[in-house]
């Protein structure tokens, strides 16, 4: 986002702050989008995509005296959402609570490059988001965050509650999660095709 | 990813040499410290294989940005159309309020004020006391009933609202609807009590002592006579106004001088020069102009309000007189209290006052020796304002900016997000200004035209009602706003109150200077202004939700991990 589209985006918030019912509806057209998409990308199904996004809103419209209008509003907004979707994870127990334990344990490999690298040439975007549906709630809660919404591994160590230290540990062992779901779909196709 | 995670003993010895993944993925995203970045990029300049792993994980990081970011679904409808619910949600949720509001009054009203009004009634004092003189028997008002339909109708509304709520999700949404609305054309379908209307305009207007008038009468004219009997009110506008016929109701008139020879079995509410009462009036009179004579065969069985000049009883009066003006001359009987704030009170030897007398004038009371009084009269001399000045305006001073500063309190803690818009509002001086000059002109007047056109007498008084709290609110908001350019903005409810209180007695203090009034006037249009733009912003209309379409390209800050290729 721009300087200009900052200042923009800092314009009609501070007019929806005021009670503005078409900055408002301004913020939303502009956002909702992008949010929804997150929600689904963090989130196990649609529908809790689709609830998650109207009651992240909800929350923004209650909470957007707190904004802090020197911060860009799209991280805020991020920040609201992933603490939201975070809690929703949690609420529903489906965490992977076993990944706190072992997020000191990762070895320290050096994988075959060229082995790496041709995996990732034949993944086309939909096996990817198919196989990060296959990912527990964390990992794939540290990709989003990360790689999505471009969050810094404070923001990220922040909303899922673990020591900034780890959140390369996380990240890097969500990658290999994926890699595992992508040579499952991998696998799976070539049967498939045979 | 079997291979990666067991890797054979050769790459194993290779490995130790090498750079890890951790490091790989870490020196990508730049969380490196300086030293070590540049010991990994020294590296990666020598060695294939690290240059190789590099490249394969920003590329595997390309591809997460790429898949997440990728649209692959349209926005669900429901979530483009919400927020228009959102909007009307809120309007649902006023409404509610609103009706629950008014159906507590009304509860309020039937539980505790009828009930004290009965027995008030039984008491005797029904209909002439003065307190229910003034408040509840329309004397002063009549569209206390009017009102109270309205909370009737109003909480009818609140239960037909949820009703609709309710049946909205369970059948379909125009036949909803014209389920409520049928009900609602059934509610007002239910006949009015009949009570016929008739109009009588003329140089001479009149209703002949033959006649007899089933319901209320308007009467204009130069001349307006009642010889007839009227089995309702008569509403009369004319010079001169006599009633000398039987009327059921109440006679409500404007004119020179009205003339009761006859007899009126309810109120009489008058604006003019004299009424002169030689006949009978069952219940009070409530009189705006110069003087109220009853006649020594007269009598007024109630109670007499006036502001105006004169009050000159010589007939009988059945209960109290509340006067403000200049003079009250009793030479009949007060069957209840006299309070006076004038300039003269004078009791005849004729006089009889079964009540206490309270008299606030300039000049001490002339009682009559063979005047018969329950208690001596309780004078109070009027104090000019001139020697009041002192300690005693201070002291009001400070009670008048306690008060502004409880009800602004009262305003912010119950309307946080009100008040922080007003006062938001507030910082676009010239408009509030521009239009608080206009909505207190504006409303005011339109308040008085209706209230004075007996048929938005509601409207009128509830305008009214609105104007004076906003009116009152404006100070408060203005405060708030004065704090905030000293002590700096605050999003919170308590630090905005402060602010407030200081603002307030900043402003409380520049009205007790010279030409402080205007300070003060100036202080309300700028309030009421950003009030009314509050108000307008809020009730501005939601902007339409489009179909959800977003540009693929720019939904969000797009992104790529930081450090990349480019830093190897």
């Amino acid at each position: 986002m721009n300087v200009a589209e900052t200042r923009d985006s800092g314009a009609i918030v501070g007019r929806a702050r005021a009670g503005d019912a078409e900055a408002w509806g301004d913020l939303y057209r502009e956002y909702a989008p992008a949010i929804f998409r997150f929600c689904r990308r963090a989130l196990p199904t649609r529908e809790d995509a689709e609830d998650a996004t109207m009651e992240i809103f909800m929350k923004i419209r209650d909470k957007l005296d707190q904004y802090d209008a020197t911060r860009p509003f799209s991280s805020w907004l991020y920040k609201v959402a992933a603490n939201h979707c975070w809690d929703m994870l949690r609420r529903r127990k489906i965490r992977q609570d076993k990944e706190t334990d072992d997020l000191e344990t990762l070895p320290l490999e050096h994988p075959d490059p060229n082995q790496l690298d041709q995996l990732i040439e034949k993944r086309t975007s939909e096996e990817v988001r198919k196989a990060l549906d296959k990912l527990g709630s964390r990992a794939r809660m540290a990709l989003v965050l990360r790689y999505y919404s471009d969050m810094s591994y404070d923001e990220i160590a922040d909303s899922l509650g673990v020591r900034r230290a780890f959140v390369g540990v996380v990240l890097l062992r969500a990658r290999h999660e994926l890699r595992q779901a992508l040579e499952g779909t991998g696998a799976m196709a070539a049967g498939g095709a045979r | 990813m079997s291979s990666m995670s067991s890797p054979p003993n050769d790459h194993e010895r290779e490995a130790q040499e090498h750079l890890d993944e951790m490091t790989c993925m870490l020196y990508l995203e730049r969380q490196l410290e300086r030293t070590r970045a540049l010991g990994v990029s020294a590296h990666t300049q020598s060695c294939d294989a690290c240059r190789t792993l590099l490249r394969a994980i920003e590329r595997e990081s390309r591809l997460l940005t790429r898949a997440m970011l990728e649209e692959e679904e349209p926005l669900p409808a429901r979530i483009a159309a919400f927020q228009e619910r959102v909007h009307r949600s809120m309007q649902w949720i006023w409404m509610v309020v609103f009706g629950l509001a008014a159906t507590a009054v009304y509860a309020m009203y039937t539980g505790y004020i009828e009930p004290w009004e009965q027995r008030l009634e039984t008491a005797g004092l029904g209909g002439t006391n003065l307190v229910s003189l003034l408040i509840f028997q329309s004397a002063f008002w009549k569209g206390w009933q009017s009102m109270i339909s309205l909370v009737e109708l109003l909480a009818l509304l609140t239960a037909a609202g949820l009703a609709m709520m309710f049946l909205r999700r369970r059948i379909r949404r125009g036949a909803a609807l014209a389920l409520v609305l049928t009900g609602f054309c059934a509610a007002f379908a239910v006949p009015p009590p009949a009570a016929a209307t008739e109009v009588r305009k003329g140089q001479t207007a009149e209703i002949r002592k033959d006649e007899s008038i089933q319901g209320n009468v308007f009467l204009s004219g130069e001349h307006v006579e009642v010889e007839g009997d009227v089995d309702g009110d008569v509403y009369a506008a004319g010079k001169d106004i006599e009633i000398d016929g039987h009327v059921t109701g109440d006679v409500i008139s404007a004119g020179r001088t009205v003339w009761i020879r006859g007899q009126v079995d309810g109120n009489v509410r008058s604006v003019g020069n004299t009424v002169n009462v030689i006949g009978k009036v069952g219940k009070n009179m409530t009189y705006f102009g110069d003087t109220i004579r009853i006649d020594e065969k007269g009598a007024v069985g109630g109670s007499i309000i006036m502001f105006g000049s004169d009050v000159n009883i010589e007939g009988r009066l059945g209960h109290d007189v509340l006067f403000m003006g200049d003079r009250v001359i009793v030479n009949g009987t007060v069957g209840g209290s006299i309070d006076e704030k004038g300039a003269n009170l004078a009791i005849g030897s004729k006089a009889q006052i079964d009540g206490p007398v309270r008299f606030e004038g300039e000049n001490e009371p002339a009682v009559s020796s063979g005047a018969k009084l329950a208690s001596p009269v309780r004078f109070t001399k009027h104090v000019h304002k001139k020697e009041e000045f002192g300690q005693t305006s201070a002291f009001w001073a400070c009670v008048l900016a306690a008060a502004f500063v409880v009800y602004g309190m009262m305003l912010f803690l119950l309307m946080p997000g009100f008040a922080k818009e007003a006062t938001h509002s507030a910082e676009n001086i010239g408009a509030s200004l521009g239009l608080g000059l206009l909505v207190f002109f504006g409303v005011l007047i339109g308040a008085v035209l209706a209230m004075i056109t007996m048929i938005g007498l509601f409207a009128g008084f509830s305008t009214l009602f609105v104007w004076i709290i906003a009116v009152y609110a404006a100070q408060p908001v203005v405060g708030a706003l004065l704090g905030q350019w000293i002590l700096g903005r605050t999003n919170e409810t308590w630090p905005l109150i402060g602010r407030m209180i200081l603002g307030i007695v900043l402003i409380r203090v520049a009205t007790l200077l010279p030409l402080g009034w205007v300070i003060k006037l100036g202080v309300i249009f700028w309030g009421l202004g950003a009030i009314s733009l509050a108000v307008y912003r809020r009730f501005q209309p939601p902007a339409p939700v489009q179909a959800p379409y977003v540009s693929p390209s720019a939904p969000l800050t797009p992104l790529t991990p930081a450090g990349g290729a480019a830093a190897v």
